[in-house]
């Protein structure tokens, strides 16, 4: 028995979603083309056309001829409309006859879609080439399509098989795929050059499939709307498949079956158009006992409110929340990438106040750690490696250095994420109104060592430097995979078979790369040559010197300190090649006339308008991108920070966004897209939006019904750390109290800071077999979080590993000392002076960013003032116990006025430090078992695990080898390597 | 380390397929049943080396040349004779020419996907990749059903392997070395062999500690691929510590340098001969890479000075060393890319190259069971199809698990309890045995 009911559900109402946006351009909306929108509406269409009809068959063919009232019914589907002998319609070229092809698989890889063709005749592969199809079946004497004899056509002849056919018979002479085949010969195979039709929308009935039973089974009807107005029934002439077949298996004809409980996506495809159907089967009821995780609140933010539509749909019930041991693991490694310290752990867990999991994450994104790793994130997804940036710059291994840096201080800072994208996408190598010299003053002492006044400077441009991103298709597809998470790469080739693309769309695409010469260091702008020659004629002193002596001199004079010349980004708006200019060189020497010069043109991704190549592209390729209405950059950027603290995308694999690869929930990443725009792509706002939801607070602790899910966010999945941070935590987790803190508080050293810089050719061991990225293929798949055999032997038996547990200056030896007779502190705290080091950390970052502050114009200061100020005193709040803090206003009145820290001798203070250790009366090794657990699983041992551990220490040879094979035991427990 | 990156630069490591929430079976339909085991030899191979080529080498240029072609296709290379009377092979694989007889040519293999990443699966495989979940690799398969003793690898792949283990979960994956051996020097995985200092007693005292430490998630373990993995590799790492087994197997040093040098001084070579030493050490499955095979451009100059004579002299190393040895014939052989490379050269360099092509391949086999000196299948005039019926690399796959003596037909549950039958489509090819 059929069992499909409509389940859809009204557009969520969030609050606020009409505040005015300020900065948008608003004609560059219209811009939009009707036909990327055609296709995205044929995805957002689908809940909303059809909100009240259930529709479990298809419609039943409603003649052309039948009055409609207001709205147009779609024609019959052709198979209807073709069944008689007698039918009389000539089928269009586009609509009709180069989809049926498709739809019998004619242009598919294995047929005459292959790059040779087969049996000499070639089809674009997956279609919407139609002039060169139309040209490859009338192709002279071939006979494919003969009017004069119609029915000796081959492509009726051999799908057949009258004509011997390799592919086999496809269809029967009196079947209406023959007929319409034959009226369109008969009618002259017409195809109107140039003329692709739009196709507005694609509409899908039912909309949405919930099965009830593993025995039910529904049949899909595909409406197509064109843009002239003509609407029609083409399920027969759609190509259909399933995400998961094991979930609902489609057939050709479109009819949907449903399997094992759990949701999909049975995808449809037309013309250009690519449109999922989500197929879901809820789970029957749960039953749950005391041992299982069951949430006990209401959902109340959005997030947990949307996640929670899509759980009962499936009828899954959410874990509970974790721990608040978990909690400040997670919050701290997640969103820091730093293993918190066993002081930040124990007062965390000490701490009564209600909303200490809101302060924390606050603390944590306001912390220098919480910059350094997304830059390093960033990185990943920017392509910043040390290979492809070799001889860009004159000054060697500084290129990622200056690039990590360049997205550090803007992290910092908390630059919209759209201003950062904008300094990548139109950055110049000058600074507006710099001198040529200047600029190589000021990159000559920045690759000395002076990043930060790299990172001062507004644009980025080694992005466009790369070895890797050089011809224009190259940077076609890596700027899609970076700003849009869309792998377009197939359409470099053909129609891409998962989106609308065509290998039409890509071309126009890549031409707006070509004029932009960037990576060479011995490329200049016309004007700036001069100049560079004079200092290569100072550095050489007029010697002639070949590529490599040359480069050495260079290097030699860069490290003195000698102004050294760098190359440039510039655009060659002349609309004309080099290559093509000294052939018109040529040419007018030789007298010949020359023709006028073209300018190039091309065009952004499903945008009809041509950019004209005239000037730089860049900035409306940023308009373009910034958006609202762009389709792909917020939520790229969205879904790639949800993964990191998921593990899963909301769309997933996160860097391959497509038609046929939808959201899991469409509604929150939606939701997220439109907010994070309406709060001006604020970074910060992200986290602590994504971090503040139960859904990111559950518990990895499952029941029974969310056990098998790994796609609906109704507990914490654990995964494997990511390689930065699993090195660090080695680090922090082995080292002293005080070498740990040092870490902390500076970061140079930690790999989530890019503290372990690769250069060419060489990767730290650690971190390339814990699966760092190699940011080199425009993949997120360059970083693996698969767990190896060649991890747990490295952990288990690396002498590094070794090394650290028994280092001199690692935290057993510590413990050992603390145990033994008390060693006399030379005087020094070392607690105090990590804290100290790390108040001098926060005060040098509060002043840089106040520096900032102050540089900018009046208006936009006034503008910012109170929020600037208020993030000031929240900041200070943490050292204004022990340090003098000055107030904001006389800081931006004078930054530099706040050069130390002065502390502060109060007695607010000393009542603070009165607090005792709550764990310090406890007897000496068993403060150390609690140590050793703290630092590596951030939670106090369980009474067993205290007592098995004390056991195995006590009867060690001697103390030191028990707590060196305490901690060799904690880091290589899965507690410690995966995140929960 | 410098991996060879395709032209489509798609290498996706953690695929991991999800959707379904089901844990119980429902019934297999749809994939068909190879014939009765019965009815053809048994297979003899204890252990295997697969080859992988990545890339997708040219068929038309190497084992499959057709000499009367039209220029447009032939391409410069010249076919010489081999040591079994009327095969004929490259000009530029002589040592595997005087080899012949103990390999297995197959020709006019084809199957339809033309892209990298969905080739290797397949050919990786033996079934045709399906969007909800990853077929399991011949290492995967092997490892789950001849496991090595503890303390040595199940599965060891030099540097990489393109496949990964699969809905069989993760802990099958095999170790990866991340490193080439290279001639005449001592090779080690890292971390194999106690530092000193650290006495056997200690490690062991150590492991029973956390034995008893790590038992947070073992309620989750049975249903998280992860968890289960990492117990997995933790046990395996901690008998590979403890025993100088597995870093006596990898120290191809020890090879006495006549025998070593067959195999040519590449890393390739040195790679192969790693293989023959880890199999006969006791791994079951060993994955050695050679890449570089994406000629687009410059496909003849590249064949010729770079990938033929490094995969001439290791491949022709490791079949004559396995025969010197006596492992030939309980270990089994598989060499094979994703696909050829279209017969009809282009015009994307001055010489020409060739773009990527499924519909008509070769593969290679060996040891074990597999009678060599023989071609099996056979290309058209030109390479660009199979003359008559195509094998297909189901066949193949289902051919490589019977010379294990796997059943093909083995059916696993998946992840998410889907029964999956090993290789859908295959059937084995018998006169590979006869």
């Amino acid at each position: 028995m059929i069992n499909v009911t409509e389940t859809i559900n009204p557009p969520v109402t969030l609050p606020d979603s009409t505040a005015p946006h300020s900065h948008r351009t608003e004609d560059s909306m219209k811009q939009l083309s009707t036909r990327l929108l055609a296709c995205c509406l044929a995805i957002a269409a689908v809940p909303i056309l059809n909100p009240k009809v259930v529709l479990a068959e298809p419609v039943s063919p409603i003649r052309t001829d039948q009055s409609a009232g207001d709205t147009v019914l779609p024609a019959p589907p052709i198979s209807s409309r073709y069944a008689a002998d007698s039918a009389k319609e000539v089928p269009d070229f586009q609509k009709h006859v180069m989809p049926l092809l498709g739809r019998l698989g004619c242009n598919g890889r294995a047929c005459h879609g292959s790059f040779q063709g087969r049996g000499d005749f070639q089809l674009s592969l997956f279609g919407y080439d139609f002039s060169a199809d139309h040209q490859a079946l009338m192709a002279e004497n071939t006979g494919r399509v003969d009017v004069d004899d119609v029915d000796e056509s081959l492509i009726l002849a051999k799908p057949t098989d009258a004509d011997m056919h390799e592919g086999g018979k496809r269809f029967e002479k009196g079947q209406w795929q023959y007929r319409v085949l034959r009226n369109w010969i008969a009618a002259g195979a017409a195809f109107k050059q140039g003329q692709t039709q739009s196709l507005e929308k694609l509409e899908i009935q039912p909309a949405e499939i919930r099965f009830a039973t593993d025995a039910d089974q529904v049949s899909l009807t595909v409406i197509a709307h064109w843009a002239d107005g003509s609407v029609e029934d083409v399920t027969p002439l759609c190509r259909f498949s399933s995400n998961d077949d094991s979930i609902a298996a489609i057939d050709e004809t479109g009819l949907v079956r449903s399997g094992d409980t759990g949701d999909t996506h049975v995808i449809v495809y037309y013309d250009n158009a690519v449109a999922p159907v989500p197929v879901l089967q809820p789970l029957s009821p749960s039953k749950f006992d005391a041992q299982q995780s069951v949430a006990d609140t209401t959902p109340t933010q959005p997030i947990d409110v949307l996640i929670q539509q899509k759980l009962d749909k499936l009828g899954i019930t959410p874990s509970g929340l974790c721990t608040d041991a978990a909690f400040v693991r997670r919050a701290a490694l997640d969103i820091t990438g730093v293993l918190p310290s066993t002081e930040r752990v124990e007062a965390f867990l000490a701490d009564n106040a209600t909303d200490k999991r809101e302060q924390l994450i606050n603390e944590l994104l306001e912390s220098p750690a919480y910059a350094a790793w997304w830059a390093t994130r960033l990185s990943d997804w920017t392509g910043n490696n040390a290979e492809q940036l070799n001889n860009v710059l004159p000054v060697r291994n500084v290129g990622t250095k200056l690039w990590f840096q360049w997205l550090r201080s803007r992290l910092e800072n908390n630059t919209p994420y759209d201003q950062i994208i904008e300094g990548i996408v139109t950055a110049n190598t000058r600074q507006t109104d710099e001198s040529y010299l200047d600029y190589c003053r000021e990159m000559t002492l920045a690759c000395n060592g002076d990043l930060d006044r790299f990172a001062q400077r507004d644009g980025m441009p080694l992005f466009w430097s790369r070895r890797n991103f050089q011809k224009p298709e190259e940077r076609a597809i890596g700027f899609a995979y970076t700003f849009l998470g869309v792998r377009i790469e197939c359409a470099q080739c053909h129609k891409h078979p998962f989106d609308q693309w065509s290998k039409q769309d890509f071309d126009d695409f890549s031409k707006l790369f070509a004029p932009i010469r960037s990576g060479n260091a011995n490329q200049v702008s016309p004007e700036s040559k001069e100049t560079r020659d004079e200092l290569m004629e100072k550095l050489t002193g007029g010697k002639k010197l070949n590529g490599g002596e040359l480069r050495r001199a260079i290097y030699k004079a860069a490290e003195t300190g000698v102004v050294v010349p760098f190359g440039e980004l510039y655009v060659n708006t002349r609309g004309i090649s080099d290559k093509a200019k000294k052939q018109r060189a040529a040419a007018k020497k030789k007298g010949n006339k020359l023709p006028p010069v073209r300018v190039p043109t091309g065009k952004i991704l499903g945008i009809e308008q041509e950019l004209e190549l005239s000037e730089d592209p860049r900035p409306a390729l940023m308009d373009w991108l910034r958006d609202e209405s762009n389709p792909y950059f917020a939520k790229a950027i969205v879904n790639r920070v949800w993964s990191n603290y998921f593990g899963i995308g909301i769309v997933d694999p996160t860097d391959d966004m497509n038609l046929a690869n939808p959201p899991s929930n469409a509604a929150l990443l939606d939701h997220l897209a439109v907010e994070f725009i309406r709060h001006d792509f604020d970074l910060k706002w992200l986290h602590r939006e994504i971090t503040l939801s139960d859904a990111y607070q559950r518990s990895a602790a499952t029941n029974a019904s969310n056990a098998l899910d790994r796609t609906n966010f109704a507990r914490h999945i654990p995964r494997r750390l990511p390689a930065e941070v699993v090195f660090d935590m080695v680090a922090l987790a082995t080292g002293s109290t005080e070498k740990a803190n040092q870490l902390r508080s500076e970061l140079d050293e930690m790999a989530i800071a890019d503290g372990k810089p690769r250069q060419r050719n060489q990767s730290n061991f650690a971190l390339d077999v814990f699966g760092q990225s190699i940011r080199e293929t425009n993949c997120d798949c360059d970083r693996s979080d698969a767990p190896s055999l060649l991890q747990s032997i490295y952990l288990r038996n690396d002498f590094e590993m070794y090394k650290r547990i028994a280092d001199r200056d690692g935290w057993v030896a510590e413990a050992c000392k603390d145990l033994g007779v008390a060693a006399p502190n030379a005087g020094q705290d070392p607690k105090a002076n990590a804290k100290q080091r790390a108040a001098d950390a926060l005060r040098k970052q509060l002043v840089n960013r106040i520096k900032q502050f102050a540089k900018q114009p009046a208006a936009r200061q006034d503008k910012q003032r109170e929020k600037a100020e208020q993030q000031f005193d929240k900041a200070t709040q943490r050292i204004a116990d022990e340090f003098n803090v000055p107030t904001f206003a006389s800081l931006v009145a004078d930054p530099n006025s706040w050069n130390e820290l002065e502390p502060v001798t109060s007695n607010k203070r000393r009542a603070k430090n009165g607090n005792a250790d709550p764990a310090s009366d406890k007897p000496g090794l068993e403060r150390i078992v609690d140590q050793a657990y703290l630092r590596t699983l951030c939670r106090y041992p369980d009474d067993s695990e205290s007592e098995i551990a004390m056991t195995y220490i006590n009867e060690s040879d001697s103390p030191s080898d028990g707590i060196e094979g305490l901690m060799w035991a904690l880091v290589n427990t899965k507690e410690f390597i995966i995140s929960h | 380390m410098k991996l060879h990156k395709t032209c489509d630069g798609l290498r996706r490591r953690d695929l991991l397929k999800v959707g379904t929430l089901a844990a119980g079976g429902l019934t297999l339909s749809g994939y068909n049943r190879l014939a009765a085991a019965g009815q053809v030899a048994p297979g003899h191979a204890q252990r295997a080396i697969f080859i992988e080529l990545p890339g997708g080498p040219s068929h038309i240029d190497t084992f499959d040349l057709k000499p009367d072609a039209p220029d447009t296709h032939r391409g410069t290379f010249n076919p010489i004779s081999t040591n079994v009377p009327g095969i004929q092979i490259s000009e530029h694989l002589p040592k595997l020419a005087s080899c012949m007889d103990k390999f297995v040519i197959l020709r006019g293999v084809s199957h339809t996907l033309a892209a990298h990443r969905l080739g290797q699966e397949y050919v990786n495989t033996g079934s045709k990749p399906i969007p909800a979940l990853e077929y399991p690799s011949y290492a995967a398969v092997v490892s789950k059903e001849r496991p090595s003793d503890r303390d040595i690898p199940n599965a060891v792949a030099v540097p990489k392997a393109s496949q990964g283990p699969g809905f069989l979960g993760i802990r099958y994956s095999p170790l990866e070395t991340n490193a080439q051996p290279n001639f005449g020097q001592t090779f080690n995985v890292r971390g194999i062999s106690l530092p000193g200092g650290i006495g056997i007693d200690e490690v062991k005292r150590r492991q029973s500690l956390l034995n008893k430490l790590d038992r947070r998630f073992t309620s989750l373990e049975k249903n998280d691929q992860l968890l289960d993995g990492l117990d997995q590799f933790g046990q395996q790492a901690y008998s590979m510590i403890t025993s100088s087994r597995a870093r006596e197997a990898f120290d191809i040093s020890k090879e006495p340098e006549s025998f070593a040098r067959q195999f040519g001084e590449e890393s390739f070579g040195q790679s192969c001969l790693l293989a023959l030493r880890l199999v006969e050490s006791g791994v079951r499955f060993v994955t050695v890479q050679l890449g570089g095979w994406d000629t687009h451009t410059d496909n003849f100059s590249k064949l010729k000075d770079n990938n033929l004579p490094k995969l001439d002299a290791g491949l022709s190393g490791l079949l004559t060393g396995l025969q010197q040895r006596g492992l030939l014939e309980s270990t089994a052989v598989y060499v094979t890319g994703e696909f050829g490379r279209t017969p009809k050269i282009n015009s994307r360099s001055s010489e020409g190259g060739r773009d990527h092509y499924p519909r008509c391949m070769f593969m290679l086999m060996a040891g074990g069971g597999v009678r060599g000196g023989q071609v099996i299948g056979e290309s058209d005039d030109t390479a660009s199809g199979p003359r008559h019926e195509g094998i297909s690399p189901d066949d193949v796959a289902a051919s490589f698990y019977h010379n294990l003596g796997i059943d093909p037909t083995l059916e696993y549950d998946s992840n998410t309890g889907r029964p999956i039958t090993l290789v859908r489509d295959g059937n084995v090819i018998n006169q590979l045995f006869a």
